[in-house]
């Protein structure tokens, strides 16, 4: 009863506050709408939430008729060998076997232009990434294909920078492209050189062509791994969805820090030393402040959890599992925010409420991935963002959003419940060290 | 009622109560008079169960509040020196949380919530919200807050600081009240008339230390024959206190704001000489009062110094 008065009194209070309530609820609400607007380019956002394709430009530096002589008169030339019957086509092979290619096609709708053009389309945001197949290419290729040589061949991409997810799509993909041209032309090299060290003279080189066809079907069915653009075969996070948990899980920590400075308040204000004499125990007030923080943070969740998904139709998925994860979040930020709250009592000034408001809030929500997809990262960010609470939860709540059940979001639940256990027993004990001492 | 035996509490090398013994005696007023510093709100905090004691024992109806503070923090109610209120909340609001911290709720709270809200003369104010409040309408809510459970013993630390003469007349007269009730009450307060008002007993502290105690009669024995004399200048110097000690009769002199205050034996005799010094340090005399021996008369002649210095 002492501790539901306690409740019900702060609830009241902090929801009287009209900053904290513009800088808890509203703000996300407005922040979440406008970057899942403004960053809608950056990811692969389509009605039916599937893939949308990439608009690019390809553009064509070779003349194909000219490499081609060219390519036949060396051959003659330097090899003596006559391939008037030369049956690979390196353009066949990137445009028909390679964008053609079923997946391949899903992701990449292409129209080949003049490099100026493509480079307005570019600027002007109509395409996504240029592909530019250099001079030389087809004679280039057929060297390496068809010959002991190897030439290099340079093929450029270049990216909108405002399209930053769509740009890494397109540049893994050619990734993938050369990757397993590489291996077709290795493989040609070791054919080649077992003919010579086996004596089979020109006859190596007669079947050669016919070899390099079978070689290349390895083109045409190569799997392209495209991991960082769908995750693991499921569709792609729209930037709707995307904005709506990373702005919610890093808002969520104001909840935090706004309660990190309740048990000074009322110190200061003489509220607490006033329930103290009313004979209401140190558990019992720090039990109270444990469960406004956790309503707090569970009423932010829930307001931006139907915000997003009336006004921006963010599909949340599984209900009982966001439930569960919600739950755990709003958890782990009541233990953060006893944490702060004793060590705020204990210091006896708002500094360390303040800078965990103004600086670690920022460092977190920047480490888990609320101001950018953690895909775009560098890999060290990647690597440390574990650190931050708001990257556990935005995490799983994505792979909830993506269909992911509830045995892949259990490790992120135990995390955000351990860590909200941890800091809540680390705060009871500066709590009750700090009570000893004064009171 | 309540007994404190050699009470003492050092914070470091300070020693903000360094030996006190008092004894309050149920339905009376004990006051605890002093200067800011004095140590009255540290000796409310101890016997408050707020802060620990370096030395000494305090007992509530013969029981060790050190050992047993539940009976105690049952009986008490506090006001504290600083309005102990939730300014973004009505008054109603504040007053049903302090009740229910009281294990009030329901019919009975809402009763007793009126019942304060008449005492303290808020009943019309309740569902303002406090940071609305003039000091004193605060002020008496801070005192309603501590007066829901019908406590036995009330402390008031110093509840009329800051605010204006008729919150201030309205607070001495629920004191007064409260007490005719049967309320014991420990009243703090650097208003030597306040205490004169109120209290049926008075400590008068000094620098952590009771300096003299008993009933006001009983403290002005000490001074039978002293006059208060304050006479308000438009200009005055720090060595004035010391010019007028050159009077044959003056026993003491201290500077209070823009006002001497002067102790003699005679004090209808001395008017004329201490015009005279006035003149000669040209300074202009504005009032002159001539009290008869007070609680003032008693703390200058123990301490050397003016109450509210």
């Amino acid at each position: 009863m002492k501790v539901l008065s306690i409740i019900i009194k702060d609830l009241k209070i902090v929801l009287s506050d009209k900053q904290a309530i513009i800088i808890t609820m509203l703000m996300p609400l407005i922040l979440m709408t406008i970057l899942s607007m403004a960053l809608k380019g950056s990811f692969m956002d389509s009605d039916d939430g599937g893939i949308e394709k990439i608009p690019v430009a390809l553009v064509k530096q070779y003349d194909e008729g000219a490499d081609s002589k060219i390519f036949i008169k060396t051959l003659e030339k330097r090899l003596n060998i006559d391939i008037s019957r030369d049956e690979v086509n390196p353009e066949e092979m990137f445009f028909g076997d390679f964008l053609g290619n079923e997946e391949v096609s899903k992701l990449i709708d292409y129209r080949v232009v003049e490099e100026d053009r493509a480079m307005e389309l570019l600027n002007e945001g109509e395409i996504s990434a240029i592909i530019i197949l250099p001079e030389k290419y087809i004679y280039d290729m057929k060297i390496n294909l068809l010959t002991p040589f190897r030439n290099n061949v340079d093929v450029k991409v270049l990216t909108h920078p405002g399209r930053a997810l769509a740009g890494e799509i397109v540049t893994s993909l050619m990734e993938a492209y050369t990757n397993t041209m590489s291996s077709v032309i290795i493989g040609k090299n070791v054919l080649i050189e077992s003919a010579s060290a086996n004596d089979m003279g020109g006859d190596g080189f007669d079947n050669i062509d016919e070899i390099m066809e079978g070689m290349t079907d390895l083109v045409a069915g190569m799997k392209v791994n495209i991991n960082n653009v769908t995750v693991e075969g499921r569709r792609t996070i729209k930037s709707s969805e995307y904005y709506a948990v990373a702005m919610m899980t890093m808002f969520v920590l104001y909840a935090a820090g706004q309660g990190g400075r309740m048990l000074l308040e009322e110190k200061d204000n003489q509220t607490y030393q006033r329930m103290v004499v009313a004979d209401i125990s140190k558990p019992h007030i720090l039990t109270g402040k444990f469960i406004v923080i956790f309503l707090i943070a569970a009423i932010q969740i829930t307001i931006m959890l139907a915000y997003s998904h009336f006004a921006l139709k963010v599909n949340w998925g599984n209900i009982k599992s966001l439930l569960v994860l919600s739950t755990a979040s709003a958890f782990s930020v009541a233990g953060l925010g006893i944490f702060i709250g004793s060590l705020t009592y204990r210091a006896e000034n708002y500094r360390l409420a303040n800078a965990f408001e103004s600086v670690i809030i920022q460092v977190m929500a920047f480490l888990g991935g609320s101001f950018f997809p953690l895909d775009l990262m560098p890999e060290i960010i990647r690597k440390v963002s574990f650190i931050s609470l708001n990257g556990v939860g935005l995490k799983a709540y994505l792979k909830i959003i993506l269909g992911y059940g509830f045995s892949d979001i259990l490790i992120n639940v135990s995390i955000l419940a351990i860590a909200g256990i941890l800091f809540t027993l680390a705060g009871v004990i500066i709590f009750n060290k700090e009570v000893s001492k004064n009171a | 009622m309540l007994k404190v035996e050699n009470l003492y509490k050092n914070f470091g090398n300070i020693a903000a109560v360094a030996g006190i013994s008092f004894e309050v005696k149920r339905g009376e007023v004990f006051g605890l008079l002093g200067p800011n510093g004095a140590g009255k709100s540290t000796t409310i905090s101890i016997i408050s169960t707020l802060l620990p004691p370096s030395r000494g024992q305090i007992f509530f109806e013969g029981e060790s509040i050190f050992e047993n503070s539940r009976n105690l923090r049952q009986k008490l109610g506090i006001v504290p020196q600083d309005i102990a209120l939730y300014p973004t909340l009505t008054g109603y609001e504040n007053l049903r949380f302090w009740g229910n911290l009281y294990g009030l709720k329901g019919a009975e709270l809402k009763k007793r919530i009126n019942e304060v809200a008449e005492i303290i003369g808020l009943k019309e104010r309740l569902k303002d919200k406090v940071e609305k409040y003039s000091g004193g309408m605060k002020r008496r809510l801070n005192i309603g807050a501590a007066l829901l459970h019908k406590p036995d013993l009330l402390i008031m630390d110093e509840p009329t600081v800051g605010i204006d003469p008729q919150s201030r007349s309205h607070i001495l007269e629920t004191v007064l009240k409260l007490n005719a009730q049967g309320m014991t009450i420990i009243y703090t307060t650097h208003y030597m008339e306040e205490a004169e008002e109120l209290c049926s007993r008075i400590c008068i502290m000094d620098e952590g230390k009771i300096i003299a105690s008993g009933t006001k009669q009983e403290l002005v024995e000490l001074v039978k024959e002293r006059t208060r004399i304050n006479i308000k200048l438009d200009n005055i110097s720090d060595n004035m206190p010391q010019v007028f000690k050159e009077i044959t009769g003056v026993l003491d002199a201290a500077i209070l704001d823009d006002t001497v205050t002067l102790f003699g034996e005679n004090g209808d005799i001395l008017l004329a000489e201490i015009i005279s010094k006035v003149l000669e340090e040209k300074s202009k005399i504005q009032s002159i009062d001539i009290h008869k021996p007070d609680l003032e008369a008693v703390f200058l002649h123990l301490t050397g110094k003016a109450l509210r210095d």
